[in-house]
């Protein structure tokens, strides 16, 4: 493939969910011209790899108000994109296991509930209403939100995708983003495998890759990439409605459109992106007991498929969303933690608007990239990094 | 045959199977019952593989869903009842949907509008899909038992024709191996330990240290988990026989040689009595030799060699070289198969009750996918199988190919060599044979090239797991998506049961059509863990691992 042009307005780098949404919105606020390059095939990173939750409750306001935006984005989807996504929205059902977890959870609920939305505190009974056939004694009680969902993912990608194209937006596969040009101290170039393309502003959308794309631009970030596993059963009649999660180990599953469950569990893992997004015995086994001691009749069905995919983490789990101070013209959109499907409506918005020069109402404490290299620690941090 | 049984129902009829005998094979006693219906559209479908790959014979027993009736032997009491298909599987007034939208239902566009519908569209969707009913919870707690857990020299997988003959080398230079198959009940192995029912599925690249750097998960029929610690592994799991596109492709009565030859029973005669053999070489040729009078016809997309010609000859079975199958006749079970002669020649209708496909076989080659070896385009099938060397060695150290797991007999490494190279740690020798060309032709792509511009084809299904049509991969393609990868995703082809095994053969070749390239540039789907599908029961059982060796 190559170039259509020797420079562009702008260039993202990574054609995921969040750097599609990222050109779109540029695209059509006049922002072009745009080129997304991404080293890969459409959906080959975390975008085609993730459980399709999209959910609002969230430990600080400006996350939750984020999600809530892009619930609302995700329900207009079809009549935007002309793709049906499928946006199901059932619920996110969170499990506690003991008082103090269910404490925790009651603490998200009031902060969830105080911004409108019709979160709910469940006790066992309730929860066994929710989820038939758990085990009993399995949760103590758990906190639901109706209109949290679920969605598939590779529709919503083709429709940015599509979207983003018909507004003159050119998307290269295959070509992987090598480093930046710097000149007067401020982007100037991207260097990518099909050589140099001029332009004053990168946007760095790598996703799990986007902490090595900082680094190759000589930035130190603290994005670290983590591999988390996934595995999907054979599809049956529908049984389960909410997306479950529990707090303890980090399990989470749902059913399917198809009837599949789809869900992974938290393990502890090795930072960096050179194992590859392959499966572990490990993981298929701690998901098999987890998934069973929760709901025994699961053990008579059978898993097809485990895969995985990159988290980029944060220390204080929130994204990084703005200009870098130290390099003008590359601007973040990245470090969602294995949540950027659920933000990215919201977030490629304002990261759009950063490189509009435009003023965003995101609290710059929380979102920007200074916050890591002001000395003092961050205020807030985000520890609900599941499902 | 003696007068004692198993009894166990079937859609609450009595029936019978004798000692030994899967479900399948009872429930054939003359012919087989329509046992599945296809997910979407409700076609009848039939028992394409045999041998535990395919959605055809997926039943409920006991509770349980999507049992395979070719891997169960009935148990007495045993309740056997049929999925997804109202009111029964023979009379299925949900095939109304595929009436109603022959194109394929198009769920990537549709049912967006009106908004206020969406919920209900979603509650009937849902409804609809899914194959069985989520299983009781006595069906879960019936299949809980203690895992295998075991730390060998050397593990062999597969006991067949080649698995067998690298045990037995390895006996002779006193190694005992520990032998998996995943046969219910493979002849037994002198000297050496095998465990039966037994299926790898899983086996992740070997640790960069220790004395037994590999770890293998496997399990044991109904739901045994077994976890497996190896030095050494041979794996000799041999190949499979591929299915074909054509109209019809998943009626009952389509099956591969596979299917067909685990079906004839000594002293029994097959489930069909006039079957058309598709494939004019070797494996056409053990067809013939196995159950040549039950088959009418040999119909084969290229030229048919003379061991098959003499076999035909043999039991006056009539042949067709050189032909396109275009269509399987009959509503609920093959009646008959309309053919023409390559070329633009004449056509005809066969009459018969089986369609055998036996034209192209190729390597089971996902465990070299999930271990790392360096894997090798075979231009013969336009399938991928590992690089060995002269004496079996794959490029993951320890790790070793036989049989037709690792090609075709010409190519493949003599077991005495592999069994030697595995008891003495023999220096890998480079192979005798050079691997072939990637450019090498393709018969089968001309064959597609030729059948693609004769026929109306775009209702025929590509991937017979997930209902997808040919016509929506071409909707793919001309929406400008390239690459098996990505249409997988866009059309949902290749994510059912079988993984891809049976439609990503041909839609590579479709695709090599369409996107005018060869089909290796195509790419290749993922062979992702587990090679089979996996009761949780088995790998809940398997304790968690000991710590050593990860970082929090």
């Amino acid at each position: 493939m190559t170039l259509r042009r020797d420079a562009y307005r702008t260039v993202v780098v990574g054609a995921g969910i969040v750097g599609l949404f990222t050109a779109y919105h540029l695209a059509r606020s006049g922002g072009g011209p745009v080129l997304v390059v991404d080293r890969g095939f459409l959906s080959s990173g975390s975008s085609g790899r993730n459980g399709g939750g999209v959910r609002q409750q969230w430990e600080t306001r400006g996350t939750v108000r984020l999600a809530r935006e892009a619930v609302e984005a995700y329900r207009r989807f079809g009549r935007e994109f002309g793709f049906n996504i499928w946006f199901r929205q059932s619920g996110y059902l969170f499990l506690a296991e003991n008082e103090r977890e269910l404490t925790r959870l009651k603490s998200v609920h009031e902060l969830v509930a105080s911004e409108g939305l019709p979160s709910q505190v469940l006790d066992a009974d309730g929860v066994a209403r929710f989820v038939e056939g758990i085990a009993p004694g399995a949760a103590v009680g758990g906190t639901y939100l109706g209109t949290d969902g679920t969605l598939y993912p590779f529709p919503a990608i083709w429709g940015v995708y599509e979207a983003a194209r018909s507004l003159g937006v050119e998307v290269a596969l295959g070509v992987e983003a090598l480093g930046v040009q710097v000149r007067d101290g401020r982007v100037a170039g991207l260097l990518t495998s099909k050589g140099p393309v001029a332009t004053p502003t990168v946007v760095n959308a790598a996703g799990g890759w986007s902490g090595d794309f900082s680094r190759r631009a000589g930035l130190e970030v603290p994005n670290v990439a983590t591999r988390h596993e996934i595995l999907a059963t054979e599809s049956m009649k529908p049984f389960l409605d909410p997306m479950v999660v529990r707090v303890s180990d980090g399990l989470y599953f749902s059913q399917s459109m198809r009837g599949e469950v789809i869900g992974g569990v938290a393990l502890p893992h090795r930072p960096g992106t050179a194992r590859g997004q392959g499966s572990s015995p490990e993981f298929l086994s701690t998901m098999a007991r987890a998934l069973v001691g929760l709901l025994p009749r699961l053990g008579a069905v059978n898993v097809i498929r485990a895969w995985s995919g990159f988290y980029d983490d944060t220390p204080d789990g929130f994204p990084v969303i703005g200009e870098d101070p130290r390099l003008p013209g590359f601007v973040h959109g990245n470090g969602f933690g294995g949540h950027g499907f659920m933000l990215a409506p919201a977030t490629s918005r304002r990261v759009a608007a950063t490189v509009l020069g435009q003023a965003t109402d995101l609290d710059p404490a929380q979102f920007s990239p200074s916050r890591f290299l002001d000395p003092r620690a961050p205020t807030a941090a985000e520890r609900l990094q599941l499902g | 045959m003696g007068e004692a049984g198993r009894r166990f129902s079937f859609r609450g009829r009595p029936r019978t199977a004798q000692e030994g005998e899967t479900l399948l094979s009872a429930l054939a006693r003359d012919r087989i019952p329509l046992l599945h219906r296809s997910i979407q559209y409700h076609r009848p479908q039939g028992p394409l593989c045999g041998v535990g790959h395919c959605t055809g014979c997926l039943v409920r027993v006991n509770g349980r869903p999507n049992v395979r009736a070719c891997r169960y032997e009935p148990a007495e009491g045993d309740i056997v009842t049929t999925e997804n298909a109202w009111p029964s599987t023979n009379r299925d007034l949900l095939s109304a949907i595929g009436f109603l939208a022959p194109g394929g239902v198009d769920s990537l566009h549709g049912l967006r509008r009106p908004a206020f519908a969406t919920p209900l569209f979603q509650r009937m969707v849902r409804r609809l899909a899914g194959t069985g009913a989520p299983p009781t919870d006595e069906a879960g707690r019936a299949l809980l038992a203690p895992a295998v857990e075991r730390s060998v020299d050397v593990v062999v997988i597969g006991a067949g024709a080649s698995g067998r003959a690298v045990v037995a080398g390895l006996v002779k230079q006193g190694v005992r191996p520990l032998v998996l198959d995943r046969r219910l009940r493979p002849a037994p192995l002198p000297d050496s330990e095998l465990l039966h029912a037994t299926t790898a599925v899983f086996l992740p690249p070997p640790a960069e240290s220790g004395n037994r750097p590999f770890t293998l998960l496997a399990f044991r029929e109904p739901a045994q988990g077994v976890r497996l610690r190896a030095r050494t592994v041979v794996v000799a799991t041999g190949g499979y026989d591929t299915s074909l596109l054509f109209g019809g492709n998943d009626r009952p009565g389509v099956l591969t040689a596979d299917g067909a030859l685990s079906s004839v029973v000594p002293g029994r005669r097959p489930p069909f009595r006039r079957a058309v053999v598709v494939g004019g070489g070797s494996r056409a040729a053990e067809v013939l030799a196995a159950c040549g009078d039950a088959v009418e016809s040999v119909v084969a997309p290229t030229e048919i060699r003379p061991e098959v010609v003499r076999l035909a000859n043999d039991h006056g079975v009539l042949l067709y070289p050189r032909s396109l199958l275009l269509r399987a006749r009959g509503r609920r079970h093959v009646r008959a198969i309309d053919i023409r002669a390559r070329g633009g020649g004449a056509g005809a209708s066969l009459p018969c009750d089986a369609v055998i496909l036996a034209h192209r076989r190729i390597p089971h080659a996902q465990l070299f996918f999930q271990a790392g070896a360096t894997m090798e385009w075979r231009p013969d099938v336009a399938a991928y199988g590992p690089a060995v060397l002269s004496n079996g060695a794959t490029s993951v150290p320890g790790l070793f190919a036989v049989g037709s797991a690792a090609g075709a007999s010409e190519v493949a490494p003599p077991p005495e060599l592999v069994a030697e190279a595995v008891a003495h740690g023999t220096r890998a020798e480079p192979s005798a044979h050079s691997p072939p060309a990637m450019d090498a032709p393709t018969e089968l792509l001309g064959y597609y090239r030729e059948l693609l511009r004769t026929r109306r084809h775009g209702g025929w299904v590509a991937c017979a797991c997930v209902d997808v049509l040919v016509s929506e991969v071409e909707r793919a393609n001309r929406a400008g998506y390239r690459g098996i990868e990505v249409i997988k995703r866009y059309s949902s082809l290749g994510t059912g049961v079988c993984q891809g095994r049976y439609c990503l053969p041909d839609t590579l070749l479709l695709l090599s059509l369409l996107e005018d390239r060869p089909p290796y540039e195509v790419g290749y789907i993922t062979q992702r863990p587990p090679v089979v599908p996996t009761p949780l029961a088995a790998l809940a059982s398997l304790p968690p691992p000991p710590r050593e060796g990860v970082v929090p």
